[in-house]
């Protein structure tokens, strides 16, 4: 019996292998196929459309726009620019009425506070002077951009204006080994990069999508622009007459995101080509029909779900950053404060870069806001120098009203112009801030992909600050 | 401050140094990971494997075919011989020497390591086609028996390698087709289908690829002479050697052909703007995850694809598919075939209906 059955058993398995050959290779996608063919069959004979509705002749015309080999690139650099201008510009006011608040306002009455009620000088400098500046200082900045960048830029993508954008670009991005969508993603990073890393969710190729993560960060981001824009103006807008100084430096702004576009490009195609070449790779992008956007919906949307969870998670980040920027300043090894250590350990590393060691040590401690960086730079500088009027006190962060004084704190510093383009290049190639970090960890969940993409920008930036330090250095040498 | 002409020779000195050890390929690091991965161990295993492939095709393996294949050395090829008959995997017999059965059924484990990983690869990653080979080979000596039937398993025990070749069963036992030959041995005017294409040599796979061939293909042969062979598959005429076409094999239909594999059409990339036409297949070569997200775009034999507009840039390409405007690269668009002639599409679906 038990004979017989595993002799037909094995029959019937024999069977079933012979039939697998004669089925041919793909019948799983033959079989698949003939379903969905056969419901779109059945779909099509049940259903009755009143009348064939015709596009709409505006979506038509608009598109002809909008994708045109002549209008189409215009069109979108124009839309962006006015993104931006209108970003930046329109942040100053709120950015300067939020300052005057947290910083002028009210931490000189938690100041007072404190010492009303006798808190021991420590406690208070940690909690108030770390703490809360640190956490005053990244909303000022932060808020402000990004509850005008995000809204605007929602505006588009409701409106289906990015997915052409996307359309247009992909062309590039192909040659790159990305994907077209990547553009979106990218400039979403212009508004904060922990957003735009969040936004490649809309790639659903693997491989293009891993790129669009690992390159966000060269897109410069909000917490970078004023660092960009002051050290410009400081230094490199000076070097030309007084009219033009205001463009030459918007210029030096706009080369240096520039830069960030291109090395964008030149990673992604060497991504593509090395580490990335055996992830999966598909590509299809729907372009919806354009709709009148939902603007309080959107308006609603863009501040909970991308601003308002962005600030929370910088917040959280920039507490702590706060308190150890006001230990490090405080506390003392053998009459030396531990910053200062370090500044020192760091600093011929740092002029082998064309840096120093502050800019170094500002640079790590603010890994978690790159807001805080110039206030950071500024204390460390005071501390550093011992110069006298200005700023307000060890670990406590300060920016200055005048740019002159500003200008002259930093050269007391050891500034030079070398240092001021160094610097700029550095803000572009560095470590994205550890909010970005958490944000690539929690969208790609692999510890592999973050460290490449928090560690492969230092490294650039490192090789590209220490070739223009030498370069420069030499033809400094030899006029 | 250290002088700024001494540190760039230095950093350009180290950068090059590092590009020379870690240049992808080509880089002394790489070189020696391959070469540390040569072991002896692999070297049997590649010969094992050669000697079987020659048992199969009737051939009779020699030191030198062992050298030649394996790119050693003949000196070396005997060392690895007598390697191979201490460990009582061949028998020698004079200058003849056969696998044991202990030998075959090693031999086809490494066999099926090789050909389920290459299916992994075609299946699950982006890996270009002409890679496959090499870096199954890579792979093969290094998975042990588990992580192959583990592998063989996800991928839904398959029963041949994406050129065609069939996957040996875990106990060793592998079927092939029945009635299948080589395609200079078809006799002209026949349809057949191709089901499997030789991976090895690798020259010789990349012209077939770059062919445009690929199995599951319909061929018919037009001439036949020892110059050249000149067959018609996948709607285009090709004239190949004979020795490529050797590594092609091919089995004659039998019964009615299936109209809607011999792709009658037309890339989807011939299309004007504001024409309209019926898709008829996509073609095999786009295969896993990106086959499956056209399908679920609607993307199906007999859908009306109408031709929306082209970017700026002029690449990808947006056709209307079911009433949602859906944008292709033209690497993909060219591997959609497309009827123009509603017409004759229409009697394609007649014909299908019929069927049913």
């Amino acid at each position: 019996m038990t004979i017989q059955s595993s002799a037909s058993a094995e029959n019937i398995i024999q069977t079933a292998q012979s039939l697998r050959w004669e089925v041919g290779a793909n019948f799983h996608e033959k079989l698949m196929e003939s379903i969905y063919t056969d419901a779109a069959r059945i779909a099509e004979r049940a259903i009755t459309r009143p009348g064939e509705k015709p596009r709409f002749d505006f979506d038509r015309t608009l598109d002809r726009i909008v994708t045109s080999r002549v209008w189409g690139f215009p069109i979108m650099v124009l839309l962006l620019m006015v993104v931006f201008w209108l970003t930046i510009s329109g942040a100053n006011v709120p950015s300067s009425m939020l300052a005057a608040l947290f910083l002028d306002t009210i931490h000189p009455f938690l100041k007072n506070l404190a010492a009303n009620i006798g808190m021991p000088w420590w406690l208070d400098g940690l909690l108030i002077d770390g703490m809360y500046l640190a956490m005053a200082w990244v909303i000022s900045v932060m808020l402000p951009p990004m509850a005008i960048f995000f809204p605007l830029f929602t505006l588009l993508e409701d409106f289906g204006y990015l997915p052409r954008v996307a359309f247009n670009l992909d062309n590039m991005f192909r040659k790159a080994g990305a994907h077209g969508k990547q553009a979106l993603s990218m400039t979403m990073g212009f508004g904060c990069n922990a957003a735009g890393v969040v936004a490649t969710r809309i790639i659903d190729s693997p491989r293009e999508r891993l790129i669009a993560i690992i390159t966000n960060n060269f897109a410069l981001c909000n917490g970078r622009w004023p660092t960009q824009i002051l050290i410009a103006t400081l230094f490199i807008g000076v070097l030309a007459p007084a009219h033009f100084a205001g463009l030459v430096s918007a210029t030096a702004v706009v080369g240096i995101a520039l830069l960030g576009i291109l090395l964008t490009f030149l990673t992604s195609s060497f991504l593509s080509k090395t580490w990335l070449k055996g992830e999966v790779s598909t590509f299809s992008l729907e372009l919806p029909p354009y709709r009148p956007p939902r603007i309080w919906q959107t308006i609603y949307t863009s501040v909970i779900d991308r601003t308002l969870i962005v600030l929370w998670r910088a917040v959280v980040f920039a507490i702590p950053a706060g308190a150890v920027i006001w230990l490090i300043a405080n506390i003392t090894i053998t009459d030396t404060s531990i910053a200062e250590h370090l500044i020192n350990f760091l600093n011929p590393f740092g002029l082998l870069l064309g840096l120093n060691g502050v800019i170094l040590v500002a640079y790590i401690v603010a890994i978690p806001a790159n807001e805080i960086v110039i206030p950071t730079v500024l204390m460390l500088t005071v501390l550093v120098t011992g110069a006298t009027g200005v700023g307000e006190g060890a670990g406590v962060m300060f920016e200055l009203e005048s740019s002159t004084e500003t200008l002259s704190l930093l050269q007391t510093g050891g500034w030079t112009l070398l240092t001021a383009v160094n610097l700029m290049l550095f803000s572009l190639l560095h470590n994205p801030c550890s909010t970005t970090i958490y944000t690539i960890y929690k969208e790609t969940g692999s510890a592999r992909w973050t460290l490449v993409a928090a560690l492969a920008p230092v490294l650039m930036g490192f090789t590209v600050t220490f070739f223009v330090a030498q370069i420069w250095r030499l033809i400094e040498g030899l006029l | 401050m250290s002088d700024p002409l001494l540190s760039l020779v230095t950093a350009a000195a180290l950068i090059t140094t590092g590009m020379f050890v870690f240049w992808p390929e080509r880089g002394i690091y790489w070189q020696f990971e391959r070469a540390r991965q040569m072991t002896e161990r692999v070297l049997r295993e590649d010969a094992l494997k050669h000697i079987q492939n020659c048992e199969v095709q009737g051939e009779q393996p020699s030191l030198k075919s062992l050298a030649g294949a394996l790119n050693i050395s003949t000196n070396q090829a005997a060392d690895v011989i007598s390697s191979l008959h201490s460990h009582e995997l061949i028998s020698i017999q004079g200058t003849e020497f056969h696998l044991t059965p202990d030998g075959r059924d090693y031999a086809l484990r490494i066999i099926r390591a090789h050909r389920i990983y290459e299916r992994y690869l075609a299946e699950e990653t982006g890996f270009d086609e002409v890679e496959w080979h090499t870096r199954a080979h890579r792979h093969e000596h290094q998975l042990s028996p588990e992580d192959v039937e583990r592998l063989a398993h996800r991928l839904g025990n398959p029963i041949h390698d994406p050129h065609g070749a069939p996957i040996p069963a875990a106990d060793g036992s592998m079927a092939y087709y029945e009635n299948c030959t080589e395609l200079n041995q078809l006799p002209l005017d026949t349809l057949a289908r191709i089901v499997h294409m030789k991976d090895e040599p690798e020259a010789i796979y990349a012209q077939l690829v770059a062919e445009g061939l690929h199995i599951g293909q319909e061929v018919r042969l037009v001439e036949s002479s020892p110059q050249r062979l000149r067959f018609w598959a996948g709607g285009n005429e090709h004239v190949l050697a004979p020795i490529l076409a050797a590594n092609i094999a091919v089995i004659p239909i039998t019964g009615e052909p299936n109209k809607t594999d011999e792709s009658p059409g037309q890339p989807l990339t011939n299309l004007k703007p504001g024409e309209d036409v019926q898709m008829v297949a996509i073609s095999p070569r786009i295969r896993g995850a990106e086959r499956r997200r056209l399908m679920d775009l609607g993307l199906l034999p007999g859908t009306t694809i109408k031709v929306e507009m082209e970017s700026a840039g002029g690449n990808p390409i947006a056709y209307r598919i079911r009433g949602a405007v859906i944008a292709l690269r033209k690497s993909q668009a060219e591997l959609i075939s497309v009827c123009p002639e509603v017409d004759e599409c229409h009697d394609l679906d007649m014909q299908l209906e019929e069927q049913r």
